[in-house]
């Protein structure tokens, strides 16, 4: 019995420690790979050092799960006492019922519903900015209460309750009976509460994203909003630290309740019960030690990360909202693009300007948090066929071309293109064109070529397919030669068919999981976005030979800088965008992301050609001709939200299948 | 009542007051915003049909046998992320259990750091602990090169029920073991002794007095455990291979789809349906633990 529970127990931490383990070793992978390991390397963690947006998000995230655990822990052990006294059974039912909710409601809906009270409350009581850290950890206090009380409510019920009565008439207040007998009790329960309620507020990323003010972000926000090229190693190295500074923290409690101390402890008891004061309670000193310990050690890290990202408040403030891993931020000896226009513009201008820079996952998410008038960005960066949903619903205001000049070197094939005919509102950004990626060690050359290769079951169970709708549709109807944006649904219900078809010699359907698989070769053939094609090729495996093609028709898309009506400082964000189209910074986020760049400043430079290679300009830059009118034809386009539904309704067939 | 009682009612009853009060701003105040969308189209009118659409929206599904079927959507997708749940759950608490009450027995020092030990995973970003897991269950991962290395054949779990399965059980378990844990460490070992004293089996003690004791934990874990993983969707992602629509898919998917009405309609029905389970539960058990041993 003895043995086999160790066993068991060794079994368990094992299972428990399996991923840190991973963690651990991809902090020092050399590649930037997650999933195949190159060699080792230290870099991952003098990038994170040198990555102050990322210490920023930690402190914020730590300041943020404090407070969150602090007030919940009080206010719901306080609320678990109450509803344990409460004497009518239906009431104590209600509050079980009422405490469940924040439980049950899956995230997104908790995030957005909380995200339109606090809409509609600001508007009613006439506040500016709807959303702030105050609502953030409003929204955090929310959901972390109930693991609070269930923690200590069972605890209470458990408890004798004829202890406190006898403290009481043995003369003890009710105060001192609740705190003398009854808090000792149920520490332990509320000791975990906290801790749960700290745990939950570190990790909860959707509620916070969609309740946070502009320009606060969380480390969890940060690392879902790496969608567009995957999470990067830099966080496995902060989990790699964090988890060594808490295992450190074990040791040394460990340490301080050895036989040394506990002589220490006793010499200051005896001093102690000479002075004439009463000896302390020692189980209620060791929790206080405890929680005092704890609470110290995360108010230590959050001022040293405070030291370190220092944010003086400087009279100008611009607001960036982003894809994210979508700029160069300084990374492995890059230019970080937003501090040079920070430095820029204080010796142009003569005045500071801070960038708050944050990032979303999606067109829809930054959609949902602009069109409820939630928050104030300056400059935000939307695909096209979002930019003209933004432009038909007014979201968007018309640029000054007066303070960007430099829109002069966006490429003539980037003007009146559907999104924007006039060019009024949008300034290209970056562009991308879907190709098919494969493994020319397992895929015959004869077989590539064209979409078919994404149907051919010649290689069953290595075909990846994209996890959402649109982009998954695209490619059965480029396939078909059916038109993407057409509203005859028996096009999109051909396109179903081919989709179900498929869906034998599909592995998996994939988003940003296609950096992994492909590089490892766990699949064999994907579409995807040419220039994730290099990010892949710089982590290969050692027996994975990928290569990349073009099918036609395919996917045009193009991402563009705009000004939203929420903009506080129209004139700033266009030196902004400005900034970013000329020629160093312009360069180095091209160099950065992979994409394409529409700026002739860039892809005409010779260091940029140098820098990419012959192959790589071939691939990203292919000649097609008429640009506009293929971009045109073949790039997604706003569909009305009756045929959204619809096609919605075909994706939840073909996933149910 | 001795008035000393009464003043403490008192306190004891404001105690609870703030928590009320926010429970009715923070909570209910939202949840009325999702039942007002639940309940209204797009232009903001009253309607049903959002809340008929889940129970009647059908899609055709070919069966293993090459049949084609119609099926009501939801309703598979909620059968299938209640299973999913359920199986996670059942797991959670066969390996919380037994690691909650063999943690509870042990020396204070050993119960302080093996507690540690449980909730440290935790603190490491959860998506990134998930795509840890990839890595680990992938055909070309960490796994089969160790089996590959020992001999001893290949698995394949990336992509199947148990992988996805695996991964809520590594993000909902230490939600099992915490509140058994803070329940068993106050148990009454004495019970369990007289138990075994007077001749009752191991299992009989398990069943008789154990399990009664610790029962509020059981109920907290199993609800801490169930209620997120039915909703959940990022882990069903990653480690289903995209292969398994679950209800936080088709919510997330809605509201991808502009759709904001119908994904509040189905929170909306989740809701009311797990709140109804949880009070049978409650009651179920509260009679259990409350009739039983503990009483």
């Amino acid at each position: 019995m003895k043995k086999a529970s160790k066993i068991f127990t060794a079994l368990m931490f094992v299972f428990l420690f399996a991923p840190i383990a991973i963690l651990l070793l991809f902090s020092f992978n050399e590649a930037r790979s997650l999933s195949v390991f190159s060699g080792f390397s230290l870099k991952w963690y003098k990038e994170l050092f040198r990555d102050t947006e990322t210490l920023k998000t930690v402190r914020n995230t730590l300041v943020l799960a404090v407070c969150a655990a602090g007030v919940s822990t009080v206010m719901g052990t306080a609320a678990a006492v109450g509803i344990d006294r409460m004497r009518s059974k239906y009431l104590r039912s209600a509050m079980d019922m009422v405490t469940n909710i924040p439980m049950i409601n899956p995230d997104i809906i908790t995030g957005i519903s909380m995200m339109l009270m606090f809409v509609f409350a600001s508007r009613l009581f006439g506040f500016a900015n709807s959303l702030s850290f105050i609502t953030l950890l409003i929204a955090h206090i929310t959901f972390c209460l109930p693991y609070v009380i269930l923690q200590v409510l069972p605890k209470l019920r458990q408890m004798d309750k004829s202890l406190p009565e006898a403290a009481m008439d043995l003369g003890c207040t009710p105060w001192g009976a609740f705190w003398k007998v009854e808090l000792p009790e149920i520490m332990p329960a509320i000791v975990t509460g906290m801790i749960m309620a700290f745990t939950l507020s570190l990790d909860d990323f959707v509620i916070s994203y969609f309740t946070t003010g502009t320009g606060f972000q969380t480390l969890p926000i940060r690392i879902y909003n790496m969608t567009k090229k995957t999470v990067t190693p830099d966080m496995y190295a902060l989990a790699t630290l964090i988890f060594f500074v808490i295992l450190a923290l074990l040791l040394l409690s460990n340490l301080t309740d050895s036989e040394d101390s506990q002589k220490l402890r006793a010499a200051r008891k005896a001093k102690r019960a000479a002075s004439g004061r009463p000896p302390r309670d020692p189980r209620k000193q060791r929790i206080l030690y405890a929680c005092g310990g704890s609470l110290a050690v995360v108010a230590v890290a959050a001022a040293v990360i405070f030291a370190v990202t220092e944010t003086d408040n400087k009279p100008q403030v611009l607001n960036v909202y982003n894809w994210g891993e979508y700029i160069s931020d300084g990374s492995e000896g890059t230019l970080d693009t937003v501090k040079a226009f920070e430095v820029w513009y204080e010796e142009e201008y003569g005045r500071p300007v801070q960038v708050n820079y944050t990032t979303f996952a999606s067109n829809e998410d930054m959609y949902a948090k602009l069109s409820f008038d939630a928050v104030s960005y300056d400059v935000v960066i939307p695909s096209d066929y979002m930019i003209a949903r933004m432009i038909e619903e007014d979201m968007l205001l018309p640029l000054d071309f007066d303070n960007i000049p430099n829109y002069k070197y966006i490429a003539d094939n980037f003007h009146g293109l559907y999104y924007d005919p006039e060019d009024a509102y949008s300034v290209p950004y970056a562009y991308g064109i879907v190709g098919i990626i494969y493994n020319a060690n397992e895929v015959d050359e004869a077989d590539a070529g064209g979409w078919d290769l994404m149907w051919n079951d010649k290689y069953a169970g290595r075909i990846l397919q994209f996890n959402n709708s649109r982009d998954a549709f695209g490619t059965a109807m480029y396939r078909a030669g059916l038109d993407v944006n057409t509203t005859d649904r028996s096009a999109w219900d051909a396109a179903l068919e081919d989709l179900l078809a498929q869906r034998s010699v599909v592995r998996s359907y994939v988003q940003d999981e296609v950096y992994n698989m492909m590089e490892s070769g766990e699949a064999a053939v994907a579409a995807y976005y040419a220039g994730d094609y290099f990010t892949m090729l710089d982590a290969e495996a050692e027996n994975v030979d990928l290569r990349f093609y073009y099918p036609e028709p395919t996917n045009f898309y193009i991402d563009a800088m705009c000004i939203p009506t929420c903009c506080q400082n129209k004139e700033l964000a266009e030196i902004f965008i400005n900034f970013m189209l000329s020629e160093e910074p312009a360069i180095a986020n091209a160099e950065y992301t992979w994409y394409a760049s529409p700026n002739t400043l860039v892809y005409e430079n010779e260091d940029y050609i140098d820098e990419m290679g012959e192959d790589a300009m071939a691939i990203l830059y292919p000649d097609w001709g008429d640009f506009a009118e293929k971009y045109n034809a073949y790039a997604y386009r706003n569909l009305d939200g009756e045929l959204l539904d619809y096609i919605n309704s075909l994706w939840e067939t073909l996933k149910i299948n | 009542m001795t008035k000393k009682t009464a003043r403490r009612n008192l306190v004891t009853g404001v105690a609870s007051a703030p928590y009320e009060l926010w429970a009715v701003i923070f909570i209910l105040v939202p949840l009325a915003f999702v039942a007002y969308y639940a309940f209204t189209d797009n232009a903001f009118r009253f309607t049903t049909a959002n809340i008929t659409r889940f129970f009647t929206a059908t899609s055709s599904v070919t069966g293993a046998d090459g049949a084609a079927d119609e099926v009501r959507t939801y309703l598979v997708i909620t059968w299938r992320s209640v299973k999913l749940a359920v199986i996670s759950t059942i797991v959670c608490l066969l390996l919380g259990y037994p690691l909650a009450y063999i943690i509870s027995r042990s020396s204070p020092r050993a119960q302080k750091t093996m507690m540690t030990l449980i909730m440290i995973p935790m603190w490491m970003n959860f998506l990134i602990r998930t795509y840890a897991w990839m890595t680990i269950l992938q055909d070309t991962g960490i796994l089969n090169n160790l089996l590959g290395k020992l001999h001893l054949g290949r698995v394949h779990i990336i992509g199947t029920e148990a992988a996805v399965v695996i991964g809520m059980v590594y993000d909902y378990l230490p939600y099992m073991i915490l509140p058994l844990y803070s329940i068993m460490a106050k148990m009454d070992y004495r019970l369990i002794e007289a138990a075994r004293d007077l001749g009752c089996a191991p299992m009989g003690v398990l069943r008789r007095v154990i399990l009664p004791l610790s029962m509020p934990g059981v109920v907290n874990g199993v609800t801490m455990v169930l209620i997120p993983s039915i909703s959940t969707f990022y882990i069903s992602q990653k480690l289903g291979d995209g292969m398994f629509f679950l209800l936080g898919d088709a919510i997330e998917g809605q509201y991808t789809a502009n759709n904001l009405h119908f994904a509040a309609a189905i929170a909306f029905i989740l809701m009311v349906a797990l709140l109804a389970a949880m009070a049978v539960m409650r009651r179920l058990t509260n009679k259990y633990t409350y009739g039983g041993a503990a009483a």
